[in-house]
């Protein structure tokens, strides 16, 4: 009698439902443009609160005429699935976020998304890093907005350091190399690195500094088979090599090299800005001891690794209005004070420049990254942005197996040249 | 009852009687550790967890728990998985029992056919079937509502459900139907009368691993919905997985809390209907 | 011949043939016929024939993956649905705590998976897991390794963090076990037949169809095989751990649907034909028993 009360009760829930459903529909029939914006900028993000003012103040101000509806995706990896899987049924969410990579690139394809080149042709471009509009415009057509940017410098614990008994942060290889020796011998782990994950993400970003400092600006010019990433992977693999990472460092993710650093346990680690916030709230005699600096150099130096990470996008459209309502947006998300706001409260960095007075307060570790990009003597591209995502994932997997001893460096690159198309 | 005293227990019943409570002990470990595992976790700092994933917390963390209660809109979550799965689970018993039960109790030129095709659903890797599916669901005009995951998920449990049943039914004497039509049972109530309440148990099992199966699904949730008013628990959890960073404990957490249900579903429903069935069941 | 009852017949098969339609067989139409093209979704598809097949075939990583998902497949039939049936047949005769135990050995199954492959990267942990704590508390420290890093312990260790967990088809063969009448067994006693004889001549026959009925599925669960190996190592170290989901998962990330879809032709083919020839097995098994009695 029980399970009979129990299915009655449930087919009744099916009944009403679709009702409710219904009504929910029927709110949206306003006259003013709706816009809806997917963000992955919500929940434990950094971002999310700013952002949030942001939208609000922007509906407040075009109240009755436009308004963007923000639908939470706080998954970066499933809301880029998703993406994807919606592009490619045909349909474009109104606003949306992308992760700038050659394999985000190909939705400039067809006439799916807007193309802002003429909007940004006016003041509005002149709000934005030198280069960020050129790095998101293909063919003349500008079909995203460059948005947030990261530099990721290498993260010294000086306490760590002192303690090993080495006082500066390496400027060689040859220095570097004698500091992990005296890092280990004072019984830390020299340096994190992963190779799992979707992207080997550490690791990733040691290559890419090494490369840069191996090969200069223009190296990512080169075919991945070149020389100079066979001697740069010849490095990384003398970082696996010796006792110079974690015995968890293969097969291990961004928790995995993360985790040694914010336990004090290894001395250098490659993150971007995001991670500040996790130090300081969690590790604070790490973050009173880190240090932020580039990598070691070689044929050059001081070079950082700095990258586009999100460009704002939108879909295409023929109403004269939705499109006003959209460049409107983009605007005011891309306004210089707007900006400084959200970095101010995340600690993230952005490809619109904005001014700092000197009497406002920036958090000490954002103040080391702002300054490491000023001293950068080059900013250079990650590995990540200059190939699609199926290569990227194949570095991590031709990492480890250098690592294991299973393949030699030139193996590794020809491991990752057959990967690309 | 045959009493078990009277009979002197051989070599060969004491080993089975070790055997078998080592065998128990061991797989209650391997199950079981999880649990307590995820409980303590949830209770930590993101700092323990990472540095010292086995410890018991320093200072027990009810703030995590907070954090997940605290979680977006977690009420209207709870209902739409609530709704959505027991639906997608009544719909999904009910078209594969029917299914189920003319393939397998009646003749015809193709039921070994039908079976087969359906069967091969189970292969599908259905992560491969994203774009259709979106697709399908914005064309039926159900995206972003219960009703569109309700048939989604109802259809891609079809051949796993369809499968099942029609095992199930298998095992039920053809005679008690043929009685039941000498009886003068038609067609349908030959269904309703006899076969459907002799596959309960059958039924309910099924059942339970589709709810379970519609409770814990994440990608098609996150595909097929987009406001809050259709979106499902397992959207909620990671609501504390941004792109950088992962609130781990406040995670585990919600997903403590996430399982609650599905357990109460599990012993309430399942064990309740399975025990009070098999009393009456009849075999062979 | 036909069947008198065929109206009702297809008005019982008209919903779950309807769904099936929509849901299985249009899709798969869909994935095979994007499997013939190179295509990113949003350009134009480029029809290219059987490359993307041949291209795989001639992949080192995609035959590993391929041999790794038969490995899974075979391990589940094999060796997990016998322990689920075993755990079934002892539960069946209605120990002391069996009801408990059953929903606890359920449980895993209502955990996510991500909670899952959290605690399993804990233990398998090289610098402070607890699975080499425990080697080297019992003097084996030699043992200690980097379980989930290196290609020879990889995928071992994945495998054994799913195998034990039973629940799932140790409660669809207990359904089926309870109905089996207990005068059976009663009869059997009175024969002098001790348990395990009991078991092996009475509930194995009887259950016969239900265990091939969970075989089929866990091959196919095997074939298709990709959460818990997408959560814990992703594929690696080196591919080791790779199986054709996570390949698939990969190519459509990077927008190769072609190649992506490829793939899953290949894995429902092959998973199908592997479930025809265990199912002929079987079924050829049948008619010889038959005929011999």
């Amino acid at each position: 009698m029980r399970t009979k009360k129990i299915l009655l009760g449930l087919a009744l829930i099916m009944f009403i439902m679709p009702s409710v459903v219904w009504a929910a529909g029927q709110q949206e029939a306003d006259k003013e443009i709706v816009l809806k914006w997917p963000t992955i900028w919500v929940g434990a993000d950094s971002k999310a609160p700013m952002v949030k003012a942001l939208v609000d103040e922007f509906n407040e101000m075009y109240d009755g005429k436009y308004q963007v509806d923000i639908e939470e995706n706080p998954d970066y990896d499933a809301y880029r699935n998703k993406l994807n899987a919606q592009i490619s049924a045909g349909v474009v969410p109104d606003l949306f976020v992308f992760n700038v990579s050659q394999t985000s690139f190909a939705f400039y394809e067809g006439d799916l998304l807007m193309d802002f080149s003429e909007d940004l042709d006016s003041d509005w471009g002149d709000n934005f890093v030198e280069g960020s509009i050129a790095g998101a415009t293909i063919d003349g057509e500008t079909k995203s907005v460059p948005f947030e940017i990261a530099v990721t410098p290498v993260w010294y614990n000086m306490d760590i350091f002192n303690a090993a008994g080495v006082d500066e942060v390496p400027t060689t290889y040859d220095e570097f190399f004698d500091a992990c020796d005296k890092i280990k011998a004072a019984g830390f782990i020299p340096t994190s690195q992963m190779t799992g994950g979707t992207n080997a993400w550490t690791s990733m970003l040691w290559f890419s500094h090494i490369a840069a400092a191996i090969g200069g600006p223009d190296v990512w010019e080169k075919d991945i088979t070149d020389p100079v990433f066979v001697q740069a992977a010849e490095i990384l693999l003398k970082m696996y090599s010796d006792g110079n990472t974690s015995k968890d460092a293969i097969g291990g993710d961004a928790g995995v090299s993360g985790g040694h650093f914010l336990a004090g346990r290894s001395a250098m680690f490659i993150n971007g800005p995001w991670y500040i916030g996790r130090v300081k709230s969690e590790a604070e005699a790490v973050y009173n001891a880190t240090t932020i600096a580039s990598a070691p150099g070689s044929e050059f130096s001081g070079a950082q690794i700095g990258f586009p990470q999100s460009n704002l996008a939108a879909a295409a459209t023929d109403d004269p209005r939705k499109k006003e309502a959209t460049v409107a947006f983009m605007q005011w998300m891309t306004k210089p004070e707007n900006v400084k706001k959200i970095s101010f409260d995340s600690g993230a960095l952005f490809a619109v420049g904005y001014t700092v007075d000197e009497n406002e307060e920036v958090d000490a570790l954002q103040g080391k990254f702002m300054n490491a990009i000023n001293d950068a003597s080059f900013i250079n591209t990650h590995f990540q942005y200059n190939y699609t995502s199926d290569v990227v994932a194949e570095f991590g997997q031709a990492l480890a197996k250098m690592a294991l001893g299973q393949a030699t460096p030139e193996e590794f690159v020809e491991q990752i040249a057959n990967k690309i198309d | 009852m045959v009493q078990k005293g009277l009979k002197k227990l051989t070599a060969v019943d004491y080993i089975a009687k070790i055997g078998k409570w080592m065998y128990i002990i061991f797989f209650l470990f391997m199950t079981f550790a999880p649990i307590i595992w995820l409980v303590i976790s949830s209770f930590k700092t993101n700092f323990e967890f990472e540095t010292q994933p086995f410890s018991f917390p320093a200072v027990w963390q009810f703030q995590n728990y907070q954090n997940a209660l605290q979680m977006a809109g977690l009420p209207r979550l709870f209902l739409n998985s609530t709704i959505i799965a027991s639906c997608a689970m009544i719909v999904n018993l009910g078209v594969s029992a029917m299914g189920a039960f003319a393939i397998s109790r009646e003749k015809f030129k193709f039921n070994e056919t039908i079976l087969n095709i359906i069967l091969a659903g189970v292969l599908v890797p259905i992560i491969a079937l994203m774009v259709p599916y979106f697709k399908i669901v914005s064309s039926l005009g159900v995206y972003d509502t219960l009703i569109g995951l309700i048939i989604t998920y109802a259809a891609m449990n079809l051949p796993v459900s369809v499968y099942l049943v029609h095992g199930f039914m298998g095992s039920i004497p053809i005679e008690l139907e043929e009685a039941a039509v000498i009886d003068g049972c038609s067609f349908t109530q030959r269904f309703t009368k006899v076969v459907f309440p002799l596959t309960k148990p059958g039924l309910v099992t099924a059942g339970t691993l589709v709810f379970i199966y519609c409770w814990n699904e994440f990608t098609y949730a996150m595909l097929l919905t987009s406001s809050e008013a259709s979106r499902t628990l397992q959207l909620g959890i990671r609501f504390f997985r941004s792109q950088f960073v992962v609130d781990y404990t406040s995670m585990l957490a919600a997903i403590v809390i996430t399982m609650i249900p599905t357990i109460f579903v599990y012993v309430f429903l399942h064990d309740r209907i399975i025990s009070g069935m098999t009393a009456g069941a009849v075999k062979g | 011949m036909r069947n008198k009852n065929w109206k009702q017949i297809l008005l019982f098969l008209l919903p779950v043939l309807t769904l099936f339609v929509v849901y299985f067989v249009y899709p798969l139409g869909f994935v095979f016929v994007t499997s013939l093209t190179k295509w990113n979704g949003i350009g134009s598809m480029e029809f290219i024939g059987l490359d993307n097949y041949i291209d795989l075939f001639g992949d080192a990583t995609f035959r590993l993956s391929l041999r790794n998902n038969i490995l899974w497949a075979l391990i589940r039939a094999f060796i997990h649905i016998p322990m689920a049936a075993g755990m079934a047949m002892i539960l069946a005769r209605k120990p002391l705590g069996w009801k408990t135990t059953r929903t606890i050995i359920f449980l895993p199954n209502v955990i996510s998976q991500v909670a899952l492959a959290m605690m399993w990267l804990a233990i398998y942990n090289a610098e402070f897991g607890i699975l080499n704590s425990l080697l080297e508390g019992i003097g084996l420290s030699h043992l200690a390794q980097n379980w989930l890093g290196n290609t020879t312990t990889a995928l071992p260790a994945v495998i054994v963090q799913q195998v034990f967990y039973i629940g799932y088809f140790m409660i669809v063969i207990l359904a089926s076990r309870m109905g089996i009448s207990d005068t059976y067994y009663e009869a059997a006693e009175i024969d002098g037949a001790n348990i395990l004889q009991q078991e092996l001549h009475i509930t194995i026959p009887m259950l016969r169809g239900i265990l091939i009925t969970t075989m089929t599925l866990a091959l196919a669960y095997g074939m298709r095989h990709f959460e818990s190996t997408y959560l814990m190592t992703n594929g690696g170290p080196a591919h080791s751990t790779s199986v054709l989901g996570i390949l698939l998962f990969r190519d459509m990330g990077a927008l190769k649907y072609g190649e992506a879809n490829a793939i899953g032709s290949i894995l429902i083919i092959f998973g199908g034909v592997t479930i025809a020839i265990i199912r002929w097995l079987f079924s050829r098994n049948d008619s010889a028993s038959d005929a011999a009695q």
